[in-house]
């Protein structure tokens, strides 16, 4: 490896992961991460456009040479030399994204210390505090993470995120900082073993909206209210509800310390895109090359969520302007679902939408269009199995004669999708 | 009414073919957790359950206990198949 080297890091929640992550940052190598539920074929995917050298991973890939203690490094050619345009990138996390959008969030080194100050101005996370941590690293670290260890704190590996564990685990470790998806939260709040929460001042609720029952169980439970927050792959953490989450359990908060928010506009209640302009911007969009300069419009950055501010400063989201479906904070692009639902011989085409469900925000579901009427769907859902992180399969497909289209376009209308088998 | 050793059967064949890796060796005695099952599998077993069966397992059965091994969460789901 070599200073600017991009390499793969697919490697479960571990105190190994956070040793292999600031060993490549020493040798000014780039981290990319890998979700471990990636298929072989999504793992290939990424490598390829992101241009990797090589990957680390506990069981070998192909060639991989063993590095002690279980770990393996499989050496890869890129097609293409990557390009790092000259800058010192810590990171690049790769998103699916649209058609339309670019793949993989460049952050340099000065970003992400830029990030993990503004975040922490509103955490306040120091030498004392203990984190309790349940979510994958490969979709959260840096404003996590790296700002518990930069700041001296403890960090504490939940061994499950089911209730009773993780309660035990806070209290045996007095942890005072919970950073969770609100699927947590919804666990604990059920929880009848009695145990408490006395350690924990900071209960954090991220990665999709919260519930009102989970909010309201949560506080009765332990006397502890969820704080929401927003955090965004592009701009690290932009808001905190520290001010008023018991009234306001809704809003994500006010704007923190430089991030500013406006609204795009808005509807006459107030709706429209969501723009924010603050510290830790990212710095490119790696495939194909995109300069932060030319995504911003005058240094704002259109989220693509839908939400409205209040008389006093809070933001509430209430919707997206893309088709991003949510499961239970995992994020899911319908299109990549599609293009694997498209390659199927018995497919002529296909929409995949989210579909609001009560405990996990959204679910995923298809509508097919068939080729051959007799096709056996079963071998469809083999597809996307062999194809696909078990997350992004379709918990549905519906088999229907015709895709709405819109009139002016012909593209498939997706904004009706989950009203029409609601 | 759905049986618990039919719902063992189900639940098996789900877990082989869509959560846990085709090397796992899997019983209905085999413990979950220690084999792997985390949150994101729950989640799939969780859609699998309501899909199949019209229930959503309310959040405070999913506890340890239930999720012991697979003969136990066959019959927590038939106990709230009965219990309606």
């Amino acid at each position: 490896m070599r200073p600017g080297s991009r390499i793969g890091l697919c490697y479960p929640n571990s105190v190994t992961y956070v040793a292999l992550t600031f060993a490549l940052w020493r040798i000014s190598a780039i981290v990319v991460p890998i979700p471990m539920e990636c298929t072989g074929e999504e793992l290939s995917t990424i490598a390829e456009s992101m241009q990797l050298e090589s990957i680390l991973s506990p069981k070998p890939l192909g060639q991989g040479v063993p590095l002690p203690p279980d770990c393996f490094f499989t050496r890869r050619a890129p097609r293409l030399p990557p390009d790092n345009h000259g800058l010192n990138i810590a990171f690049i996390r790769f998103t699916s994204g649209t058609t339309n959008t670019r793949k993989g969030v460049v952050l340099c080194h000065e970003t992400v210390r830029d990030r993990v100050r503004a975040a922490n101005q509103a955490l306040r996370i120091g030498r004392g505090d203990t984190v309790l941590w349940c979510l994958p690293m490969s979709h959260h670290f840096l404003i996590t993470i790296v700002l518990y260890l930069s700041q001296g704190a403890t960090i504490v590996l939940a061994r499950h995120a089911l209730a009773g564990p993780f309660l035990e685990a806070v209290n045996r470790w007095q942890g005072t900082v919970l950073y969770a998806a609100p699927f947590h939260y919804a666990l604990l709040a059920r929880d009848g073993s009695g145990a408490g929460l006395s350690s924990v001042r900071l209960a954090v609720s991220t990665t999709a909206a919260l519930p009102q029952d989970v909010a309201e169980g949560f506080f009765k439970r332990f006397g502890l209210p969820l704080i929401q927050a927003l955090g965004i792959i592009e701009l690290g953490l932009v808001s905190l509800n520290r001010d008023d989450p018991l009234r306001r359990w809704n809003s994500v908060g006010r704007p923190l310390g430089d991030y500013r928010v406006r609204i795009l506009g808005p509807d006459d209640n107030g709706c429209g895109e969501v723009a924010i302009s603050g510290p830790g911007f990212f710095d490119a969009y790696a495939a194909p090359w995109l300069p932060r300069e030319r995504v911003l419009r005058d240094g704002w950055f259109g989220t693509g969520d839908i939400g409205r501010v209040d008389a006093e400063g809070f933001l509430f989201l209430v919707g997206r302007k893309t088709a991003v479906i949510n499961l239970a904070g995992r994020k899911v692009f319908p299109e990549e679902i599609e293009a694997v639902l498209n390659r199927h011989p018995a497919v002529r085409e296909s929409r995949v939408y989210g579909r609001a469900h009560p405990h996990l925000g959204e679910v995923v579901e298809a509508d097919v269009v068939l080729a051959q009427p007799e096709a056996d769907l079963e071998t469809v859902r083999g597809l996307c199995r062999a194809s696909l992180a078990p997350f992004k399969i379709p918990s549905r497909l519906h088999v229907v004669s015709a895709l709405p289209r819109t009139a002016d376009t012909g593209k498939i209308r997706r904004a009706v999708a989950v009203a029409e088998h609601g | 009414m759905v049986e618990a050793r039919e719902i063992e059967t189900e639940l098996l064949a789900f877990l082989y073919r869509e959560v846990f890796a085709p090397q796992v060796v899997l019983t209905a005695e085999t413990d979950l957790i220690a084999a792997g099952f985390d949150s994101l599998s729950l989640v799939r077993v969780l859609l699998f359950v309501e899909m199949t069966y019209g229930l959503w397992i309310p959040a405070g059965e999913i506890n340890a206990v239930t999720l012991r091994n697979l003969r136990a969460l066959a019959a927590t789901v038939s106990r709230l198949l009965h219990e309606g």
